[in-house]
């Protein structure tokens, strides 16, 4: 692997592959994640891009391949099993407890670092304070609004004290001030050392946030670098880029 | 915590008035002994049905279990009552666990399926294996052991039984409502992908509420047992039965603490008091109210009522 050794890596591809019956959904791809970074993860629809999130978080079986996390082999393991040891996602499609309330929906994941309620709600409401959803605590978590269940399914994900963190499309669908606030707020995230791993559609918040990108086109990785370096790539302009206008 | 020493303050007013009912004149102890067995056996079923959202349709099977172990254990195996429930009890845990990991692989409808067919074959064994279990014939209870010297048969110690064993479902139901278990069951119920993300083990947690389930279901079905004093495979291992505190917990209020306390109240009064009077209305007020829950309370009686609570508490904050 080209990748410099300097920093340690978190998290670690190597020639990961899915298939669906003779679908290559997932065809040979690697990279390493280190920390304090950002990895984005980009490609047109149906490139693969949600399914090696999968793969990597568990959700899907590895067909070929290997998952590192801080050195030891996950490629097995469920994906509960990843969480505990620090891998957190959020899904593309929120998925809040819905009968319970906002504070409770994070009090589960919290439970994984505090098995006592008293602290756990302590870190729960820590947590709902970063994502700026404090005042809802006491809500039904069927009640919010998409920008608000989207901060929810992001201070869920942090509840459990993430290493590494997989963000599946949290821009998507977001106003403007919505999209410059989440933005700021991932880059935030990183500060303490976690990585981050990002399937994003939004352009903008890809080119500013990434540190790295890789480029996926049918399960393939067709090019990686720099934003600067992948945006003025012709083959992914080709691929991806082609009559977009990213404003 | 504030919110358990709530449910304390409602446990103790219920054993109150348990304790009180005896003293009224011309109590009808075995209205009251069915009442709080099905309140029990409801309540257990709820921690499997409604906390964790996997609903059985077996539970009959636990029913039996215990109340045939407290008779095979006192008259076959010569065990004293309470060592022949604790049997019941386990024997009750050990089939929970191998019945759910042969079956919390499958999905919604496709487990509740299962659980009919493991129950059935439960009540085959227990018709078929007539020299131990008595078979179709049933089985007598003629003589119990007398822990701490009470008459298992006298009608007054089975409804303190019952209260007992009631009062103690609830209790531990409200033990875990607002504990870490309790949240993980209810995460799994909710969503099983989500759970995951959440660090929780879903098939762990299934098969500890099924074991805990199934265990106090087995401890109702030994006070059962004594109450019927005599046994038939065609009511205590069949699906009626299974059905029945199903019903009971899912009109209440599934995956609450008193929904299905609720539920058996609202079930079992009318259909026992009518049943002299008027034989079917038992099915009928059945009918009824599962039409009048699944249209208008899809959540059951308490379920509604805690939603529509919640509500309004945070709209009263707001404004």
């Amino acid at each position: 692997m080209p990748a410099s050794r300097a920093s340690p890596s978190i998290l670690q591809a190597e020639r990961v592959s899915v298939r669906f019956g003779g679908l290559r959904a997932v065809d040979d791809v690697s990279f390493r994640l280190e920390c304090g970074k950002i990895l984005g993860l980009i490609g047109p629809n149906g490139a693969g891009k949600t399914t090696l999130f999968n793969a990597l978080t568990g959700y899907v079986p590895l067909s070929s391949g290997r998952v590192t996390y801080l050195g030891s082999d996950v490629s097995r393991s469920p994906p509960f099993e990843r969480t505990r040891k620090g891998m957190g996602r959020t899904f593309q499609i929120e998925r809040p407890f819905e009968g319970l309330t906002v504070l409770e929906n994070v009090l589960i994941p919290a439970f994984l670092r505090f098995p006592g309620r008293g602290d756990a709600e302590a870190w729960a409401g820590e947590c709902l304070e970063r994502v700026g959803l404090a005042d809802r605590r006491k809500q039904l978590s069927s009640e919010l609004n998409l920008a608000r269940r989207r901060r929810l399914e992001l201070a869920k994900a942090l509840a459990v004290k993430p290493r590494v963190l997989f963000l599946d499309e949290i821009m998507a669908g977001l106003n403007p001030p919505a999209l410059t606030e989440m933005i700021e707020f991932v880059l935030s995230l990183t500060l303490d050392g976690t990585a981050i791993l990002m399937v994003e559609h939004i352009m903008q918040a890809v080119v500013e946030l990434s540190d790295h990108i890789i480029v996926l086109a049918f399960g393939k990785k067709i090019a990686e670098g720099t934003p600067e370096v992948v945006t003025s790539s012709p083959l992914v302009i080709e691929a991806y880029l082609g009559g977009v206008d990213d404003a | 915590m504030k919110r358990f020493s709530g449910s304390l303050a409602q446990l103790a007013l219920f054993i109150a008035v348990g304790l009180a009912l005896p003293l009224l004149p011309g109590t009808n102890f075995s209205l009251l002994i069915t009442l709080l067995l099905f309140i029990g056996l409801a309540t257990s079923w709820d921690i499997l049905g409604g906390w964790t959202g996997q609903t059985s349709l077996g539970h009959a099977a636990f029913v039996g279990i215990g109340a045939y172990a407290l008779a095979l254990g006192t008259n076959r195996l010569g065990l004293d009552a309470i060592s022949a429930v604790q049997l019941g009890v386990g024997v009750a845990v050990l089939f929970a666990l191998l019945w759910g990991s042969l079956t919390f692989g499958l999905r919604g409808s496709y487990f509740t399926l299962s659980t009919i067919a493991i129950a059935e074959i439960l009540r085959l064994a227990a018709i078929n294996e007539a020299w131990f279990t008595g078979g179709s014939a049933g089985l007598f209870i003629s003589s119990l052991p007398e822990p701490f010297g009470l008459d298992l048969f006298e009608r007054r110690v089975e409804y303190y039984l019952a209260l007992v064993y009631a009062a103690s479902v609830l209790a531990c139901v409200m033990w875990f409502a607002s504990g870490r278990f309790g949240y993980e069951m209810r995460a799994v119920r909710e969503d099983e992908a989500a759970a995951q993300a959440s660090g929780i083990n879903p098939t762990r947690i299934k098969l500890r509420a099924f074991a805990l389930s199934g265990a106090l279901t087995a401890l109702g079905g030994g006070v059962y047992g004594a109450y019927l004093s005599f046994l038939d495979p065609h009511n205590l291992f069949f699906l009626p039965l299974s059905v029945q505190i199903a019903l009971t917990a899912i009109i209440g209020g599934r995956g609450t603490v008193w929904g299905p306390a609720l539920g058996a109240t609202l079930l079992i009064l009318p259909a026992e008091l009518f049943r002299s009077v008027f034989a079917e209305a038992n099915l009928l007020i059945y009918g009824l109210l599962i039409l009048i829950v699944t249209l208008f309370v899809p959540r059951g009686l308490i379920g509604e009522l805690e939603r529509y609570l919640l509500r309004r508490r945070y709209a009263r904050e707001q404004g």
